[in-house]
Parts: C-alpha cells; sequence; structure tokens
C-alpha cells in the first residue's frame, strides 16, 4: 500500500518535496557562506576604527621638504640604533609624526619566512620606530600592516612582525577583501581602476614605508618603490612583465611620510625570496629618506649595481617622484657602534 | 513514505525522466547504488514506466555511477598531491621524527604559484615549471626551529636543472650521495636538490647542525624514493673540457640567455686557465647551418646594443670565424663550432676569454664528430 503511495506520487507532494530540498541546500550553502573566511583574521576590533574607504587615491602623507634633511645613511649592525639614529639625523621622528596622529607603517611582509632569510622587513626596525612613534612623536594610534597575499597570519608571525608590533604597542591589520578599493592613477597607464589596498590608510595623518634591500629576479631591486607593490591587489602577478612602470606608477600613487631601507643585511642574490644565508651580506647601513627615488638610487650601491641598471628610478625622477643623483642632496651620514 | 533525505529533483517533463536520490529507502523502480537508491519515471505518469523508459533509467544509472566513480578518483589524486607521504617523508620521518610536518601541505599551479614566490615565480615558469607542493616541518621540542620543503615539478629534468643552476649559492657543500644523475648542495641554512623532473628546496629557519643532519636524512630518502634514471642524466655537462672546467659551477638557460632570445638551451661554465677564470658557454644547435645563423644574430644583437667589436689575437678563433666585442667594459666571444654556438661570456680579462674560446672550439668539434650532425 505504501508503495503504491510512492508510485501514485503527485505534482503537489513532489513540488513540496522539491522545496525542502532546494531549502536544505539554500540553508546548507548560506551556513557555508558565512562561515567562510577566505583571508583569515583582519582588523581586531580596536582596529576596525582606522578603517575607512577611499574613493579618489590615496592621501599625500608627506611633510614639508628641508633642504640639508632629505636623507641619512647611518652605519652599524644594530638596527635599533643605526634606525633612530637615521631619524634623528632628518630632525627627529617629531618632525614626521605629531602628537594625536595616526601612523600607519607598511613594512614588507610579502613572505611566511623567518627574520634571518631577510627576505622581509626585520622586525627589530618595526619595533624600534613604534617605540619612536609612540615615545617622541606622542602618536595616538600606529598601524603596522601589507597585503601578504599568501596566507597573511602566517606571514605576519612567522617574520617576527606581528609580535614585534604588538609588543611595542602597535596595532596588526591584515588584509582583507573588503579593504580594496579600485582606484586610478592620474596619468598612469597600469593603474586603472586596479584594486589597491587602502582601508587601513583611509583615516591615517602618516605613512612610513620600512622596506628591507634585497636583489629581484624581475626589477633586479627591491627597496622602498618596490615595496608599495604590496598595495596591489587583484592578480598582482601581471604587473611583472611591466615591472619598471608599476614601481615607478606606484612610487607616484603613494607619497609617504618617510621611508626606511633597511640595509644591514642585504639579499644579494636569489631574491626577493632567497631562501639561504648564502644569499644575504652584511652591509651595515640604514638609510631614511623624504625621496623614495634617492633611497632606492644610493640602495642600488649596496647590491653593486647602478643606479642605471633600475630602469624605474629614471622613469619615477621624470614624474617628479625624486631625484636619482641622492649626492646632490647631501645625504648625512654617520655611524653608531 | 519517503524519508527525509537529499533529493534532486530535475525539472518534469512529460517525456524525460525524473530522479530522485535519497538515503535509505526500498522503491520499486530503483537502480540501488549502496545506500543511494535512483529512481526513475516520466512526470505525473511516472508509474507508467515503459521498456524505453528503463533503458533509459538503467543507463544514466550506469552514467551516473560512472560520473561517482571518477569524481571519487578525482578525488583521490587532488588529496594525494596534498599528502607528502607520496615523497615517502610524512610516513616516514614525520610525525615519528624530531620534526613532524605543521599544518597541510599546499600546493599551487602556474596560476597561483606567484602567491607563494612573488617575483621569482616567472623564472620557474619560463623553465616549464608544473606544480610546487610545500609542507612546514617543527621541531617536536621547539616549534621556531624547523623547515619548509618546497618540490617543484619541473615537467622534465632539463628543466629542474635549469632551476637549480641558476639559483645554486657560492660557497656550499656539495651533496655527492644523491645518485648519479641528482645535483644537490647545502648552503647554510638550506639544501637544494634537483632530482629527475623536481627541482626541491629545504629552507630552514636557522643555521642549525641539527636541522640540517635531518634535512639531509630527508635528501637522502627523496632520492631513493624518486630514484633519477639514466634518461634524467644531463648528458650536455659531458661537453665542457674536462680539463679546467670548474665541477659543478654549470648553468643552464633554458631561454633567452643573456637576454638574447635567440639563445636557447644554454649550458654555461666556469673555465680556469691559470689563475684567471672565464665563464664559457654552448647552446647545441640542430645543424651547423643554424648554428652559424644563431653565432651571427648573437653577435648583432650585442653591436645592437652599443658593444663595440674588438680585434681577434688567436688564429684559432679567427679560422673559426670567431667575433669579439666589448660589452661595457667586458669581453663578450661567439663562435659557431660544428651544431654548437659557442663563446665566452663576460669576461674581464681578453687574453684569458681567447684562451678558454680555443680549448671550447676545439672540445665542441670534437663532439660534433662524436654525436654527429
Amino acid at each position: 500500500m505504501a508503495d503504491q503511495n510512492q508510485n501514485n506520487l503527485g505534482r503537489r507532494q513532489l513540488l513540496v518535496r522539491g522545496a525542502k530540498a532546494a531549502a536544505s541546500i539554500a540553508a546548507a550553502v548560506g551556513v557555508a557562506r558565512w562561515l567562510y573566511d577566505p583571508k583569515g583574521p583582519g582588523a581586531k576590533n580596536e582596529e576596525v576604527s582606522f578603517l575607512g574607504t577611499l574613493a579618489k587615491g590615496l592621501p599625500d602623507f608627506s611633510v614639508p621638504r628641508k633642504d640639508g634633511q632629505v636623507i641619512s645613511i647611518v652605519k652599524g649592525q644594530d638596527r635599533s640604533k643605526t634606525v633612530s639614529k637615521a631619524i634623528e639625523l632628518l630632525g627627529g621622528i617629531e618632525r614626521f609624526i605629531k602628537p594625536g596622529d595616526v601612523v600607519v607603517i607598511k613594512p614588507n611582509v610579502g613572505f611566511a619566512t623567518p627574520p634571518i632569510l631577510g627576505a622581509t622587513t626585520h622586525p627589530d626596525v618595526i619595533t624600534a620606530v613604534v617605540k619612536l612613534c609612540y615615545e617622541k612623536g606622542k602618536a595616538k594610534k600606529v598601524i603596522v600592516t601589507d597585503n601578504s597575499i599568501n596566507d597573511p597570519a602566517s606571514c605576519f608571525t612567522i617574520s617576527g612582525i606581528s609580535k614585534a608590533a604588538s609588543a611595542a604597542g602597535a596595532g596588526v591589520i591584515m588584509p582583507r577583501d573588503s579593504y580594496f578599493s579600485p582606484l586610478t592613477l592620474e596619468g598612469g597607464s597600469l593603474i586603472k581602476d586596479w584594486p589597491i589596498y587602502c582601508a587601513p590608510f583611509a583615516k591615517a595623518d602618516k605613512l612610513i614605508g620600512i622596506a628591507p634591500l634585497k636583489n629581484h629576479h624581475r626589477s633586479a631591486a627591491s627597496m622602498t618603490m618596490k615595496n608599495w607593490y604590496g598595495l596591489l591587489g587583484g592578480r598582482r602577478n601581471v604587473f611583472h612583465q611591466d615591472i619598471n612602470n608599476i614601481i615607478a606608477e606606484l612610487a607616484m600613487l603613494v607619497k609617504p611620510t618617510l621611508v626606511i631601507l633597511d640595509g644591514t643585511v642585504t639579499m644579494m642574490t636569489n631574491g626577493p625570496t632567497g631562501g639561504s644565508v648564502s644569499d644575504l651580506k652584511k652591509t651595515n647601513t640604514m638609510i631614511a629618506s623624504c625621496d623614495m627615488v634617492a633611497a632606492d638610487a644610493f640602495g642600488s650601491s649596496l647590491l653593486n649595481l647602478k643606479p642605471a641598471d633600475l630602469p624605474y628610478l629614471a622613469i619615477a625622477e621624470k614624474a617628479g617622484v625624486g631625484t636619482v643623483d641622492y649626492e646632490s642632496l647631501k645625504p648625512l651620514r654617520a655611524e653608531v657602534t | 513514505m519517503l524519508p527525509w533525505s537529499l533529493q534532486i529533483a530535475t525539472v518534469c517533463y512529460p517525456s524525460f525522466p525524473q530522479f530522485d536520490i535519497g538515503i535509505g529507502g526500498g522503491y520499486n523502480n530503483r537502480l540501488f547504488l549502496g545506500a543511494i537508491p535512483i529512481k526513475a519515471g516520466c512526470g505525473k505518469n511516472m508509474h507508467l514506466i515503459s521498456g524505453r523508459a528503463r533503458t533509459l533509467e538503467t543507463a544514466v544509472g550506469v552514467l551516473i555511477l560512472f560520473i561517482m566513480v571518477a569524481t571519487a578518483v578525482g578525488i583521490y589524486f587532488v588529496q594525494r598531491d596534498f599528502n607528502m607521504a607520496r615523497f615517502g617523508i610524512a610516513s616516514e620521518q614525520g610525525s615519528g621524527g624530531d620534526f613532524p610536518p605543521v599544518g597541510k601541505a599546499e600546493t599551487y599551479n602556474t596560476d597561483n604559484l606567484y602567491e607563494k614566490i612573488d617575483g621569482k615565480a616567472p623564472m620557474y615558469q619560463e623553465a616549464g615549471f608544473v606544480k610546487l607542493t610545500t609542507q612546514r616541518f617543527a621541531a617536536k621540542n621547539n616549534s621556531e626551529l624547523g623547515f619548509e620543503l618546497y618540490v617543484y615539478d619541473m615537467n622534465n629534468a632539463k628543466n629542474a636543472f635549469s632551476v637549480y643552476s641558476r639559483q645554486k649559492r657560492a660557497d656550499v657543500i656539495d651533496l655527492s650521495d644523491l645518485g648519479a644523475s641528482a645535483f644537490g648542495y647545502v648552503a647554510g641554512n638550506a639544501i637544494c636538490i634537483s632530482l629527475g623532473k623536481n627541482y626541491i628546496e629545504m629552507i630552514g629557519s636557522a643555521e642549525s647542525n641539527e636541522l640540517v643532519d635531518w634535512m639531509k636524512g630527508i635528501a637522502k630518502d627523496l632520492s631513493a624514493k624518486f630514484k633519477p634514471t639514466d634518461k634524467d642524466r644531463i648528458t650536455e655537462l659531458g661537453y665542457f673540457p674536462t680539463q679546467g672546467t670548474v665541477a659543478g659551477s654549470w648553468k643552464l638557460q633554458i631561454d633567452n640567455a643573456f637576454g638574447f632570445d635567440g639563445l636557447t638551451d644554454a649550458y654555461s661554465a666556469q673555465y680556469k686557465s691559470g689563475d684567471k677564470a672565464v665563464s664559457i658557454f654552448f647552446s647545441k644547435r640542430k645543424n651547423a647551418d643554424e648554428a652559424k645563423t644563431v653565432a651571427k644574430n648573437y653577435y648583432d644583437f650585442l653591436i645592437t646594443n652599443s658593444a663595440k667589436a674588438v680585434t681577434v689575437d688567436s688564429e684559432i678563433l679567427k679560422s673559426a670565424g670567431a667575433s669579439i666585442v666589448d660589452f661595457y667594459g667586458a669581453f663578450e666571444i661567439v663562435f659557431p663550432a660544428g651544431i654548437f654556438v659557442g663563446g665566452v661570456h663576460e669576461a674581464d680579462n681578453k687574453q684569458a676569454a681567447e684562451k678558454g674560446a680555443e680549448v671550447l672550439i676545439d672540445q665542441l668539434k670534437r663532439v660534433t664528430g662524436e654525436i654527429g650532425g
């Protein structure tokens, strides 16, 4: 009898069952979507208030230029001491950070590799700069962020940057899809309606870029200008085919307060990932600069390159980003032990 | 009454079969696939099952069975990608050893390789990259001491050797016990190996003897697992002069050698004559005519890029039709020799460059005689 009823399944019953099945599937998909987190942890609650949206490009974070205090070069092995001295030579952190400022620090956290490999910004520099911002600059909040495309949580953890930033009191923001906005660089040929990582910068008053000094397979060198490559969202590898122009355009797009180039240890070969300590050379140099082009032009010498070997420097100089002739800026030099 | 179960209902057409897939139950006109019964019918007339419909029901049932089996096989192979046991690691060295795996293995293909190695991805892709599998390992007693294993499937031994040789560090300790067709070295915290079609890196988090010893053990296990064969042998390395060539200094550029896209499969090595060392290179072509053409094109490329022609002093080089240029202070020599294009790259000293070229010409002509062409 039951079988007969089954065989006489009516249209209404069929529709009811179909609706139940569809509802079950929809519910499962909805729950999965609700639980799905493609990027892992993003900003903590206390950092969310420092996120915002940008529609017309990144703000200009630069400070007024002071001739004779544009670039400093400090020799020494202790990163905390050399970076502090380099900033002091430019007028001290007080020149760049005002009480109550929200400061964003953009290190290179591109890889989930330990500090010993020199592929990411060294945590000691992060610690020193965060402390300077708080203690002498009286910053309201310091945020450390980067768009590490592959497993940001691992990148921030294994590089030691998350721990260093947190210990010094900075907030750490890791990328999420919603932190990107399509931006266009006026006059640019590559950055056109392209997703840029900008939510963490929207409410910032100051921006400091901190980059390690590295050889790079595609661009020959990765320094302060290349560091902004991390702001690119989407399938940013497409820009590897036009690496010099994209680096120059990023340098036109981003107007930082200060950049720091850490050449304490330089990755001479097999960049940008390296992998062996054999790729590294102790060059014991820290550079602080308000001029990215000048910083990178000097940095090229630590890689045994000439500025002419890095075409993006000339492109950026022509666009008015800075000067390749760093000696004309009369770099302030010092050595610390 | 049909039990509450997952049901997939197709839109009912009077003449088209409709299927219910449910867990449990036992109904007429159903094809059973384990616990999953599949029922066929024709819309509101589904109780009237014709012979044609039964045949169709069977055919569709078999099709579904095939799809399920194919899906299971597909899942197996995808899961296998994440299972480092296929390298003989996780099961033998992993959970029972001092450095067990941490987290899951990851795989990358040509589309997303840049997510893992960013700017270095093009080098691998240009050399024939297929797939990368990575896995982290950490010491049981110290989570900060560990290493990450990278296994790059480069499709063939030549491609694997190319990326191995181009990244080879200076001042390394060669690993000589990986088999005749394998290459490997220790560089501080890292071990790099070219093993058949795989290029393998183990990147340690510290310079630690304990860690390096453990990674060496894995290197031996991997070489036993992959067992490179004679077909993986890079025979071209034997074409370099036996005397004077610095062992282990070989490099292979598959494409775009020295910035010239016409120079492919270019092998280079350091050649030492007295206290001077120069980089010599060759590329095997289809025949002697092609070798002459490529040699001329490379010379033209150098001149176009501001190189200055320099007088050839060596009579051997003159008779071989070699050309020498000064390229921003470095000497470049290029010549055809049998089926080979050969030369010297970026030499500081012209005399040493000519000496290296003389030896290479003689060697490549001899090899041409041996292998034909």
